[in-house]
C-alpha cells in the first residue's frame, strides 16, 4: 500500500488533504449504551472510523484457570469487520495485529479499573470495528473508556487515545489511512486526562526527541476535546430524560 | 447543587471518607458516573455495580442445594453461601429465596442467613444502582407499587425482584419505569399516576392467531 | 439453576394464556428498523433493530476466480459472527454451529431465489466477481435467521457494483447498482410451550421446542430450515407456509422501501 513511488503529497500550504490543519482533529461522535445486552457500551464515529466497544462483567472469570483470587482479570479483544476497509474483502476474527492491539489495550485499562474490589471475577472489554480509516486503536481505547464508565464499574480516571504523526516534517494529529500509509511516522497515546499518566504509547517511523516532545503535548492538547466529547456523550442519556419531563413539570 | 461526576473527577480537594472515591494526592476523586451532593456530602452512582453490606436483603437463585451448603447466585460478581446447619429452611435447585447479608468475604463469597424460600412469581434483574429509588424513602415507592397492584413484590439490593401475584404485570412495567426513570424528579407522581388507586386494570389484550 | 428457569415458568404460563411481551400478537414481528448505508467502507449494508436484536450485514466484492461447476457466474460466500459483544454466552473463537447454520440458512435463501443476478457478475475467462455477505450480530434477543436474512437482502438491494478496470478494482465514484434478479424474505416460526409462534424473541427462543424458517418470494418457497429438536406436522408446515407468503408481503415491503427508486 504504501508506495514510495507515487507518494501523495500530505500537507499543501498548511492544509492536509481532508482540509485540516496540523493540529485539528477529525469529528468525533460517541453514542453510549447502543448494545442493550452489554453491562456498558459505546459506539464512537471517529472521522470515517465506526467502532463499537462493549463491557460484560465483572462475573465469574472462565475458565477457572484464569481468575485472580486477589483481583479481577481484564480480558481484552480488538477485532477488524470483513468489510470494514476500502480495500478487499477481509478475514474475519483474530490477526498477528489484533492479538497486540488488544493486549495493549488491555494494559491501558488495568491501570485505572478498581480490579482488587472484584477478586476471582473477570471483566471483558471488546472493541469491533465496524468501518476503519485510521487510528482505529486510539478510537477503540477512547470507546471504550466511555463504556467502561457507562457500566459503573469503578475507575481512577477515564482515559483517552490519539495518535500523532509525521508528514515531511510537520508534525500532525490523529492521522486517516492515506495519512497514515504514507507518514513517516506515528505514535499512539493513551493519556489519563486527570492523572496524566500514559497507559499506552506505541511509535514507529522517525521521530527526534524534540518531536517527541511536541507531540506529547499536542496530544495533550487535543486530550481536551476528546474528553469533553466522552464526558458529554455520559452525561447525555440523563439530561435527555430529564427534558422530556421539563414540559410536564 | 447535585451535579453529574465521572471516573477521575475531583470532588473534593481534601480527603473524604466517601464510598465509590478514592483518595491520590491528597485529593478526593470520584470513580463513577454518579449524582454528587456536595452540601449531603453524598456520591449516588448512577450505574452500576452492588457493594454487599451486612444486614441487607437479598435475592436469589439456588444454584446448588448441597448438604451442608447451599450456593446461590445472585445476579452479581459474587456468590452467595448458605451454612445449612445453621438453617432450618430446605432448599433444592432452583428455588427463589430472599436472605440477609452476614458477611463478605475476601474471596467474593457472601455469607448469607435468614433464608426464606418464594414460591411461583417471576425474577426481574434490575440495575442495583437503582434499588434505593425503586424503595423510596421509607419504602413509600415500594408500597405505593404493592398497593396499587396488590402484587407481591420481594426487592433484593443486588437488583433481583421477585413479583407475584395481583397485576404484576403492571408492577414489572413500573418496576422497568422506576429503572429507566430513577433521577427525574417527580418520578413518584408519575408512578402513582401509573399504578394508580383508580383499579383500572391493565392487562395486555390476548390475541388471536393469524 | 439461573434466572432462565424461572423465566421459563412464567413465559409458559403466559403464552398458555396468549399472551406475549408488550401485547404482541402470536403471528406478529416485533418492530423492524432497517438503516441502510451505515458502513459507506462496504459495497452494500444494512443494520436492522428487531426488537432488540441488532444484525449489521456488509456486502464486499473482489474480483476472483468463478467456481469450477459454474465458470460463467460470480460467487456468493455468506458468513455469519455471533459476536461475544452481543451476549454474554458468546465465546470468541471459530465459529458455532449456531452461526454456521445461520450463514447457510440465510445463504440458501438468497441463493435459491436468484436475489443476486449472478450471471451478470462474470467478467472473463477465469474471472468473476466474489460476493461476500458478512452477517455481524451486535445485539442477540433472538429470531436471528429473519434479521439476518432481512438485512441481507436489504443490503444487496442498495449495494454498487464495483467496477474492474484495467486489473484495478473500482470501488467509489459513479457506480451502478449490483445486478438484483428477485427478492425473497423469510419468517421463522417456533413452537414455545405448546404455542407456536412468529418471530421469537430471546427469553422465548430460550425454551423453544421446535423451529421453522421458511423462505419465500412472490410465488414459491425457496427454503426452509427445520431446527431444535422437537417436530412438525405435515398440517402444521401447510398452514406455516401459507402464513409465510401472507407475512412476507411486509416484509418485502419494507425492503423496497429502502430504495428510492
Amino acid at each position: 500500500m504504501g508506495n514510495s513511488a507515487n507518494k501523495p503529497e500530505l500537507i499543501i500550504d498548511g492544509r492536509r488533504l481532508d482540509g485540516r490543519t496540523p493540529e485539528q482533529l477529525r469529528q468525533i461522535k460517541i453514542t453510549a449504551n447502543p448494545i442493550r445486552n452489554a453491562a456498558g457500551s459505546a459506539f464512537i464515529e471517529w472521522g470515517n472510523n465506526k467502532i463499537l466497544a462493549a463491557v460484560y462483567g465483572p462475573r465469574e472469570a472462565l475458565p477457572k484457570h484464569t481468575q485472580d483470587p486477589n483481583r479481577a482479570v481484564i480480558k481484552c479483544r480488538y477485532t477488524m469487520a470483513p468489510f470494514s476497509s476500502l480495500e478487499e474483502h477481509g478475514r474475519p476474527g483474530m490477526n498477528r495485529r489484533a492479538i497486540e492491539i488488544s493486549k495493549v489495550t488491555r494494559e491501558v485499562f488495568e491501570n485505572v479499573i478498581l480490579t482488587d474490589l472484584f477478586p476471582g471475577n473477570e471483566i471483558s472489554i471488546f472493541i469491533e470495528v465496524l468501518q476503519s480509516d485510521g487510528g482505529t486503536r486510539a478510537a477503540g481505547i477512547t470507546c471504550a473508556s466511555v463504556a467502561l464508565a457507562a457500566s459503573g464499574i469503578p475507575m481512577r480516571d477515564m482515559p483517552f487515545a490519539v495518535s500523532v504523526g509525521k508528514a515531511s516534517d510537520t508534525l500532525i494529529i490523529d492521522m486517516n489511512k492515506i495519512e497514515d500509509n504514507y507518514s513517516n511516522a506515528d505514535m499512539p497515546v493513551a493519556i489519563n486526562p486527570r492523572t496524566k499518566e500514559i497507559n499506552l504509547l506505541q511509535m514507529d517511523g522517525e521521530l527526534t526527541p524534540e518531536e517527541v516532545h511536541r507531540g506529547l503535548e499536542m496530544i495533550q492538547k487535543a486530550g481536551e476535546t476528546i474528553t469533553k466529547i466522552q464526558r458529554e456523550a455520559l452525561k447525555a442519556p440523563y439530561e435527555k430524560v430529564n427534558e422530556k419531563y421539563k414540559a410536564s413539570i | 447543587m447535585k451535579k453529574i461526576v465521572l471516573p477521575g473527577d475531583i470532588i473534593a480537594d481534601k480527603p473524604l471518607r466517601l464510598d465509590h472515591t478514592i483518595v491520590e494526592e491528597g485529593k478526593t476523586c470520584s470513580t463513577v458516573i454518579g449524582m454528587f451532593d456536595e452540601a449531603a456530602g453524598s456520591l449516588i452512582p448512577l450505574e452500576g455495580l452492588w457493594y454487599p453490606q451486612p444486614g441487607e436483603k437479598i435475592v436469589g437463585i439456588v444454584e446448588e442445594a448441597k448438604l451442608n451448603t447451599d450456593v446461590i447466585t445472585l445476579n452479581a460478581p459474587y456468590k452467595g453461601l448458605i451454612i445449612s446447619k445453621f438453617s432450618e429452611t430446605s432448599m433444592v435447585n432452583g428455588d427463589i429465596i430472599e436472605a440477609t447479608v452476614k458477611e463478605l468475604d475476601k474471596t467474593g463469597t457472601i455469607i448469607l442467613v435468614r433464608p426464606r424460600v418464594l414460591y411461583g412469581g417471576k425474577v426481574l434483574a434490575i440495575k442495583p444502582s437503582k434499588v434505593p429509588r425503586l424503595l423510596g424513602k421509607n419504602d413509600t415507592m415500594i408500597r405505593q407499587i404493592t398497593d396499587g397492584t396488590k402484587a407481591s413484590i420481594s426487592v433484593g439490593m443486588n437488583g433481583l425482584v421477585w413479583v407475584k401475584g395481583g397485576n404484576s404485570d403492571l408492577a414489572t412495567d413500573a418496576i422497568i419505569r422506576i429503572q429507566e426513570e430513577s433521577h427525574v424528579s417527580g418520578l413518584t407522581e408519575r408512578i402513582a399516576k401509573m399504578v394508580g388507586s383508580t383499579g383500572q386494570p391493565h392487562q395486555p389484550q390476548p390475541q388471536q392467531q393469524g | 439453576m439461573n434466572i432462565s428457569t424461572i423465566t421459563e415458568q412464567y413465559i409458559r404460563e403466559r403464552l398458555t394464556k396468549g399472551v406475549r411481551e408488550n401485547g404482541r400478537g402470536m403471528m406478529s414481528f416485533r418492530d423492524i428498523n432497517l438503516e441502510i448505508g451505515k458502513i459507506p467502507n462496504a459495497e452494500g449494508s444494512a443494520e436492522i433493530n428487531l426488537g432488540n436484536t441488532k444484525v449489521l450485514v456488509g456486502i464486499k466484492m473482489d474480483v476472483g476466480e468463478p467456481m469450477r461447476d459454474k465458470p460463467d457466474e460470480g460467487s456468493i460466500m455468506t458468513g455469519a459472527e455471533l459476536l461475544p459483544l452481543a451476549h454474554h454466552s458468546y465465546d470468541a473463537g471459530p465459529p458455532s454451529a449456531e452461526a454456521v447454520e445461520l450463514a447457510r440458512v440465510v445463504d440458501r435463501g438468497i441463493r435459491a431465489a436468484n436475489i443476486i443476478d449472478v450471471k451478470k457478475l462474470f467478467i472473463e475467462e477465469g474471472k468473476s466477481w466474489n460476493v461476500f455477505i458478512d452477517l455481524y450480530v451486535l445485539n442477540y434477543d433472538g429470531n436471528l435467521f429473519d434479521s439476518a436474512t432481512l438485512a441481507a437482502v436489504a443490503a444487496l438491494y442498495n449495494s454498487r457494483m464495483p467496477k474492474y478496470e484495467g486489473e484495478k478494482v473500482i470501488r467509489e465514484g459513479n457506480l451502478e447498482k449490483l445486478p438484483i434478479g428477485n427478492l425473497a424474505t423469510s419468517c421463522t416460526y417456533a413452537k414455545v410451550a405448546g404455542t407456536t409462534v412468529l418471530d421469537t424473541d430471546g427469553s422465548e427462543e430460550d425454551f423453544a421446542d421446535v423451529r421453522m424458517t421458511i423462505s419465500n418470494d412472490e410465488k414459491h418457497v425457496r427454503a426452509m430450515q427445520k431446527g431444535l429438536g422437537g417436530a412438525f406436522t405435515p398440517g402444521e408446515v401447510d398452514k406455516l407456509v401459507e402464513a409465510s407468503f401472507e407475512k412476507s408481503k411486509e416484509l418485502r415491503k419494507i425492503i423496497q422501501g429502502t430504495r428510492g427508486d
